[in-house]
């Protein structure tokens, strides 16, 4: 790595072309992902034909679904937004070190305060919407917070703690849309009522730029990537993501250096949890879905955000066109199932693109060292029986 | 004896053991190794010396298939071998113990030994193991002690047993003696002399000490800047030469007499120079003492690693604690590093207690520390050179809110400039630095902080020749600058040649305070054993 870095001019160029390397060993590790994604794509083909599918059929339906017309288009950035919001949470808090994985319940919490503002405190015109967020953010936040203090006070591990706070949200949502004075829908005559709120109203909507049949950019959208953007520069360019990444690689020496260590991991976990928060704030208000609060509101969204942050390597920037992705095949999946492919298989899809996105750098690590240790294949062979013989 | 003799007829010097030819490897710009030629024999003991970033610890992890050389050959008596990774080195015969511990704290002795094996775990027999080398070699260790709890001096142990228990021919050393006390280095070297004589194994021994190096090894080998530009048998050289080779100059040993390990240590200590002089002396009484401390006592598990812990150090002052490592001092660094609390007792700077419970309040009191364990809390690893020269003072170099990358650099290029840092870029990681380079960062943080109490834990281990020197003159200058140094050394020469005061500490508790003329190495040998004299 050094040695290529080395040979890369300084200055802007270089700290450029340092964020686009996918990683070490550049080009090998592109040739690799693109090797995977068709293998991952093979795989699926054989997998669709399998269950009775037409390969080509489905290829074409994903594209439909996703990207073909501006409506496609359309459906696509609603999902990348919230997917969005998730992923560049997610960074902050691999940032510092702490793996918060308890998106989708932060997601939840997010939505059902939103909705409560949205639907229970008698706000009117464009300040509700700013309220609503802003409750969703803090609600979420705090959410997520919970776990710092489950860490700090009994040393409860942040990975469980998070995940298990998910059950829990999953919980709270269900109980507030089945208690009428909580946020259940209002009993119409005597028409039976659902495990649902009632719509928000008009003003508590993200509006859109943009009209129907043309391409629609939500403000759900422009808040994902100005989120993103935000924390990417604060990431890399603030004394605050300076010691937050100081944090994550060496908590000691942050310690030293005069860090504020459980008060940053602290923040990071809520700004992780805030960020989820408003994804579900997003979810509740852009015409993704309904515009009411359902238990199945999250839609795996935290998850899939996760994987978004996964794949991206927990860079804000480059979560953008991740999540575009995952838009793509979250819209385009939709509309697979409709044509009969069941929606597991778009999951298996979605988890073999993962893996070709991810798997690569580390293949190819893997790849380049066994390789210079065949250099001399003979020698090799004879010293590793003996190596294992040593070993054992 | 005649083990020795044995084992000399078996392999006569013609046939080494290992046999390196043209090794090279570079580092982008940087050449760590240049074209190397090095004969290792059986039943010797081979030195290894050079500046640091000379690129002996590169050269070593060839050996050991850590790092791939660009070009050369590895011979095993006569014929080529490939050691392209470790586990082939490991069938060669070939062990290494790293420059920086290689144990995983939160795992127990015989884990941190079998760790790397293939199959079952069997744990009666790896401590059987353990204890069955341990007694071989005469390296005392409980095999179920967990490795955070075990000082430096036996996680050297644990690292050595590690490697001998999988036999190897040639035992490869990387300055295993920097973080040793004199006693553990004897030990370690009546080891090492068992293992060429009586077993006839080749060691290959990396050390900045000249005079380790003059009275352990048998051959020795320089290398400057990745070539090797002296070799000989090491009963044809001296000291002073060695370092000439070294440095590529006329080193004066006089005043780096203590960085060489040079001075008599029995006997009455050389009394320290008036020129280069240990600062201007202690200030006079009734004057605040810059540090502090005062009745620190620090419980871990109930057992009490300091205890009424006090001490004052008078601006521009050089305080030496003096002692056996173990005792208390690394507890003492890391209160004054804020890493621990004391059960009780005050730091007071200038006059000033400090809040030990607020993050950094004894960095914003002006106290600096360069840490003994430089790797765990003194740099980020995976951080830049830059970053980790302005990680303390991030906020200097910024303006509105944001880092500047002009500031952070300009200031990264004029700290590796005045502290001699070795580095291809201030971009590259800390990590790919050498070992002795990456100890440069943290002094030229530390140091050029401008701190009013600078707090030296073993300031020079690791360092080579001309590094030390310059440390020793940058203590000084400090100290004439009219900051209070404490020097924390287990280090005699060290402490004997830059300090005007001596505290001795033993067990956790300060045994005595003398001043370097009243310092006989009786009397501070008995308060270390900690009686009081
Ligand atoms: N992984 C790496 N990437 C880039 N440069 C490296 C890497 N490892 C070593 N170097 C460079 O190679 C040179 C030799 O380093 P090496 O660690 O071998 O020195 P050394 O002789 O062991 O020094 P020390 O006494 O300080 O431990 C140094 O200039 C170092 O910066
Ligand atoms: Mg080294």
């Amino acid at each position: 790595m050094t040695a290529s870095s080395a040979a890369v001019p300084s200055g802007t160029g270089r700290r450029l072309l340092r964020h686009l390397n996918p990683g070490p060993y550049g080009w090998q590790t592109t040739a690799a992902t693109v090797l995977a994604l068709l293998v991952a794509l093979a795989l699926s083909s054989a997998l669709i034909a399998i269950t009775g599918g037409s390969p080509a059929a489905s290829v074409q339906a994903l594209f439909q679904g996703s990207m073909a017309d501006w409506t496609a288009w359309t459906s696509t950035l609603l999902y990348m937004a919230p997917l969005l919001l998730v992923a560049v949470g997610a960074c902050v808090s691999a940032r510092s070190g702490l793996f918060n994985i308890g998106q989708e319940g932060q997601v939840l919490i997010g939505a059902l305060a939103a909705a409560w503002v949205g639907l229970r405190l008698a706000i009117t015109g464009p300040v509700l919407l700013v309220v609503m967020l802003a409750a969703a953010a803090l609600a979420a936040g705090a959410w997520a917070g919970l776990s710092s203090l489950m860490y700090r006070l009994r040393g409860v591990n942040v990975v469980v703690s998070t995940m298990l706070m998910t059950f829990v949200a999953q919980q709270v949502v269900a109980y507030a849309v089945n208690m009428p004075w909580l946020l259940q829908e209002s009993r119409v005559g005597n028409a039976p009522v659902s495990p649902q709120s009632n719509p928000l109203p008009p003003s508590g909507l993200l509006g859109s730029f943009g009209e129907y049949p043309d391409l629609q950019i939500n403000g759900g959208l422009i808040l994902a990537v100005v989120a993103a953007v935000l924390v990417a520069v604060a990431i890399t360019r603030t004394p605050w993501g300076f010691r937050l990444t100081m944090l994550g690689r060496n908590p000691l020496a942050a310690k030293h250096a005069g860090v504020r260590v459980n008060a940053l991991g602290g923040a990071a976990l809520a700004i992780s949890g805030a960020l989820a928060g408003l994804a579900g704030a997003v979810l509740l208000a852009s015409p993704v879905g309904v515009n009411r609060l359902q238990p199945g509101i999250a839609m795996n969204i935290g998850w899939d955000g996760l994987l978004v942050a996964l794949v991206a390597r927990n860079r804000p920037l480059a979560a953008m066109p991740v999540a575009l992705l995952f838009g793509v095949l979250r819209s385009g999946g939709g509309f697979l199932a409709a044509t009969g492919v069941p929606s597991f298989l778009v999951d298996v899809v979605k988890a073999l693109l993962v893996l070709a996105f991810v798997a690569p750098p580390v293949v190819v690590a893997l790849v380049r060292r066994r390789r210079s240790s065949d250099r001399t294949a003979g020698s090799r062979r004879e010293a590793t029986p003996v190596a294992e013989e040593a070993i054992a | 004896m005649t083990d020795d003799e044995r084992a000399r007829e078996l392999t006569p010097p013609s046939a080494p053991a290992l046999r390196l030819r043209g090794i090279s490897k570079r580092y982008g710009p940087v050449v760590a190794s240049d074209n190397v030629d090095l004969d290792v024999h059986h039943g010797e003991i081979h030195g290894l010396l050079g500046e640091n970033g000379a690129g002996k610890s590169t050269l070593m992890k060839i050996l050991l298939g850590l790092v791939q050389r660009d070009s050369g050959t590895i011979m095993r008596g006569e014929t080529p071998v490939d050691v392209h990774n470790p586990q082939a080195a490991v069938a060669l015969g070939i062990g290494m113990v790293h420059q920086h511990f290689s144990l995983i704290d939160a795992l127990t002795v015989w884990e941190n030994v079998i760790l790397g094996d293939t199959g079952k775990i069997d744990r009666a027999a790896a401590c059987r193991q353990v204890e069955e080398v341990s007694r071989r070699y005469g390296l005392p260790i409980d095999p179920t002690a967990r490795v955070d709890r075990l000082s430096a001096g036996e996680r050297q142990r644990v690292e050595l047993i590690k490697c001998l228990r999988r036999d190897p021919s040639v035992l490869i050393l990387d300055e295993p003696t920097s973080v040793l006390t004199q006693a553990e280095s004897a030990e370690l070297f009546t080891v090492l002399r068992h293992v060429v004589r009586a077993e006839n194994r080749a060691v290959i021994l990396i050390s900045h000490k000249l005079a380790e190096i003059t009275a352990a090894t048998d051959r020795v080998t320089v290398l400057r800047k990745g070539k090797v530009v002296f070799h000989s048998e090491t009963s044809a050289t001296t000291p002073p030469e060695l370092a000439r080779q070294m440095v590529g100059r006329d080193v004066s040993l006089r005043a780096e007499g203590a960085a060489l390990g040079m001075l008599p240590v029995d006997g009455a200590p050389a009394p320290a120079d008036p020129g280069t002089g240990t600062g201007t002396d202690a200030a006079a009484p009734g004057t605040a003492p810059a540090l502090r401390l005062r009745d620190l006592t620090v419980t871990i598990d109930g057992v009490a690693v300091l205890s009424d812990l006090s001490l004052d150090v008078a601006p521009g002052e050089i305080v030496g604690l003096y002692g056996v490592e173990g005792n208390g001092q690394s507890t003492l660094g890391d209160l004054l590093s804020g890493l621990v609390l004391p059960t009780s007792g005050t730091v007071e700077l200038a006059g000033r207690p400090v809040e030990l419970d607020r993050p950094g309040a004894l960095h914003r009191a002006g106290l600096g520390i360069i840490p003994e364990d430089r790797h765990s809390s003194g740099v980020v690893l995976d951080m830049s050179v830059a970053e980790n020269l302005v990680m303390k003072s991030i906020g200097d170099v910024s303006g509105r809110g944001f880092i500047s990358r002009r500031r952070m650099h300009a200031i990264a290029r004029r700290l590796a400039a005045e502290f001699n840092i070795v580095t291809p870029s201030m971009d590259t990681p800390v990590r790919s630095l050498s070992g002795g380079n990456q100890q440069r960062v943290v002094l030229a943080r530390e140091l050029s902080a401008g701190p009013g109490v600078l707090i030296a834990a073993q300031p020079t281990h690791g360092l080579d020749v001309g590094a030390i020197e310059d440390m020793y003159q940058r203590l000084r200058d400090a100290a004439s600058g009219g900051v209070a140094v404490l020097l924390i050394s287990t280090e005699l020469e060290e402490v004997m040649a830059l300090a005007s005061r001596i505290a001795v500490i033993s067990s956790g508790r300060i045994t005595g305070v003398l001043s370097t003329g009243e310092a006989t190495a009786e009397r501070l040998g008995m308060l270390v054993g900690g009686v009081a004299a």
